[in-house]
């Protein structure tokens, strides 16, 4: 007992200066602690030195052999260390420089027992982990993934293999639905059978305007997207060019636009027809493949040459949307044919040229409609019908008798207004244009309001009133979706006032009521108050709640 | 505000067509209120862009420029 804290003394340096601790400064033990950085080993020495006497007893012989070189500097270095603390420079001789390394070795190589029995005892779970990580780890890899190599090499393959030569590419496979260019010229399937599609043509009349006039149908009630005419911000783009109003003239066999070299023209048929037709036969084919929906009567005797021949150039939106409504376009074809609208109404054509479906194919394109309904119903009838007359004259004709019958369902719509031009939603009603004096009145107050100049030219007149009817459109389509989530069979007041909740012009500090004081006229804001109370009792509720809100402010 | 009512069957018109319901009532009154909301945003962007294109009034071509963007704000 009495030898272990004299041996401890000597062994290493710390221990010797164990007990000089008492009497050394802190300074010294920190200055020992910078000779020997290893961080570990005041833990570690610690731990051996609180272990007990079994380690002790082992350690001795092993560091006796060190201690008395360390015992040697020790007491040199002590006297020295105690007034100046900077001490770095202290180990010149050798025997301190190798003292002070073994010393420094033996604090970092942990391959003496003591050491090992002190660190069993102390280490963490952690510890014995990396170790068993250190010996086991000493053979294996990181292991980097197989597929990661593989895959690199085919990533790109020009870059490695730069002498391989492989010919042409080949067509890459579309991967989209090819509705627009699926038979393209340059396309490698296999151009659809066009002789089923026209029985009766012969091979050497010039196909290209013949099978341009080809328009598939598809049931209204089909199409999803047409219910409620969709939203029309969403088609913007096609609203953007404005297009004037356009007149053909008969040029031998041929109907065409004014204004339009024959080059021009061929182009157009060739690409915009091409590309539309075979996106109509793909469409026919889809819905069951019955060409004859397509056939189109007014080619039925192709066979007389100088029958006129209608040519189209179709804008690419009808590709998108081929909607069809049998009956639809006789107003827009009589607009055309007879009668030049008046100034106001001139503004509200080239408005509806743009609005829904471009009226001026669409007249066309909905004669023929007309006249393929017959053949639907029974070849044998069209038979006769084309060989009764020129299906062509007919569809030019403004007054046949077909047409007649099939707007007797409709009250008179050109006999009580002469000058309002009348358009149809994608429904097929018919609605009259919002009189642009309104929209004038209108547009003039907020541009006085915003401190404008209140002049509003013609052109932006025309404009405002398009967008109007743009407006108009949009907002009926979601009035009538809001009052069909309700059930309900008419709009409602709830229904303007959702709308308006959902696009934000009615926010917890905005009512209608306020809203309409700020901008309607008074004897509308005094309609708007004094109508509710005879309404219904839902509807009432609704309507005596907003005026509550707005008497609160 | 010494004017006119708007017209308002030509209004209830043109949303019934469009909405193929029947209106209510005072339905298009709070129509037309919003449809004057809405010209009013019209005529405001407009007469921004226009001011930015350095136009003296207000051009369609601003009012074409603003009036998609003024009708997704206004979509219900």
């Amino acid at each position: 007992m009495s030898e272990s804290p004299r041996k401890r003394q000597r062994t290493t340096p710390r221990n010797s200066e164990g007990p000089e601790a008492q009497i050394t400064p802190y300074s010294d033990l920190r200055q020992l602690a910078g000779v020997i950085p290893k961080p570990i080993t005041p833990f570690r020495r610690a731990s051996s030195a609180g272990a007990g006497p079994t380690p002790g007893s082992r350690r001795t012989p092993n560091i006796a052999i060190r201690t008395p070189k360390t015992a040697t500097r020790t007491p040199h270095r002590r006297p020295g260390t105690r007034p100046n603390p900077t001490r770095r420079a202290a180990p010149t001789t050798p025997h301190a420089i190798r003292a002070l390394r073994e010393r420094a070795n033996a604090a970092r190589t942990p391959g003496h027992n003591r050491r090992r029995s002190g660190r069993i005892q102390r280490e963490t779970p952690r510890d014995t982990l990396r170790d068993l990580s250190r010996l086991l780890a000493r053979t294996t890899r990181p292991v980097d993934p197989s597929p990661q190599v593989q895959a690199r090499t085919p990533r790109n393959p020009a870059l490695e293999l730069p002498d391989i030569d492989d010919g042409p590419e080949p067509v890459r496979p579309r991967l989209s639905m090819p509705l627009e260019d699926m038979y393209d010229d340059d396309s490698i399937h296999e151009a659809p059978p066009r002789q089923s599609l026209l029985p009766q043509v012969p091979d050497d009349v010039d196909n290209g305007t013949i099978h341009s006039l080809e328009f598939g149908r598809r049931a209204l009630s089909e199409d999803p997207r047409q219910m409620y005419g969709g939203r029309l911000s969403e088609r913007f783009a096609e609203f953007g060019d404005m297009i004037p109003e356009e007149e053909y003239e008969v040029d031998g066999t041929f109907i065409r636009q004014n204004g339009l070299d024959d080059q021009f023209l061929q182009d157009a048929i060739d690409n915009d027809m091409d590309d539309t037709t075979t996106d109509l036969r793909a469409l026919a084919r889809r819905s069951g493949g019955r060409p004859s929906d397509v056939t189109l009567g007014v080619f039925g005797d192709q066979d007389e040459p100088d029958d006129p021949t209608f040519v189209f150039t179709l804008p690419q939106r009808i590709q998108a949307a081929p909607q069809e409504q049998p009956e639809e376009g006789y107003e827009d074809e009589e607009a055309q044919d007879e009668e030049q609208p008046s100034v106001g109404a001139g503004i509200d054509v080239i408005y509806d040229d743009d609005d829904d479906d471009d009226d001026e194919p669409m007249a066309a394109y909905d004669a023929q409609g007309w006249e393929s309904d017959e053949e639907i119903h029974n070849d044998q009838d069209l038979m006769t019908y084309r060989e009764e007359a020129s299906a062509m004259d007919r569809s030019l004709r403004t007054q046949s008798p077909e047409r007649a019958a099939s707007t007797k369902g409709r009250p008179g719509p050109r006999s009580g207004r002469q000058r309002k031009e009348m358009f149809r939603t994608d429904f097929g009603d018919e609605y009259p244009s919002f009189p642009a004096a309104t929209v004038k009145r209108l547009a003039t107050g907020f541009a006085k309001s915003q401190g404008d100049k209140a002049k509003i030219s013609k052109d932006t007149l025309q404009m405002l009133v398009s967008t109007t009817d743009l407006f108009f459109k949009q907002i009926g389509g979601d009035l009538a979706a809001y009052a069909d989530h309700a059930g309900r069979k008419t709009v409602e007041e709830k229904d303007v006032l959702a709308v308006m909740k959902r696009q934000r012009t009615l926010t917890s500090n905005t009512t209608a009521f306020s809203l309409a004081q700020k901008i309607l006229p008074r004897e509308l804001l005094q309609q708007l108050r004094m109508e509710p109370p005879p309404k219904l009792r839902g509807q009432k509720r609704k309507r005596m709640e907003t005026i509550e809100e707005e008497n609160d402010e | 505000m010494a004017q006119t009512l708007y017209p308002r069957g030509t209004v209830k018109k043109i949303v019934k067509a469009h909405a193929r319901k029947p209106l209510s009532r005072n339905a298009d009154i709070l129509i037309f209120l919003n449809y004057a909301l809405f010209m009013q945003d019209l005529i405001k962007e407009a007469s921004i862009a226009s001011k930015q294109a350095g136009e003296r009034g207000i051009s369609a071509k601003s009012v074409k420029k603003v009036r998609e963007g003024c009708l997704r704000k206004f979509m219900g």
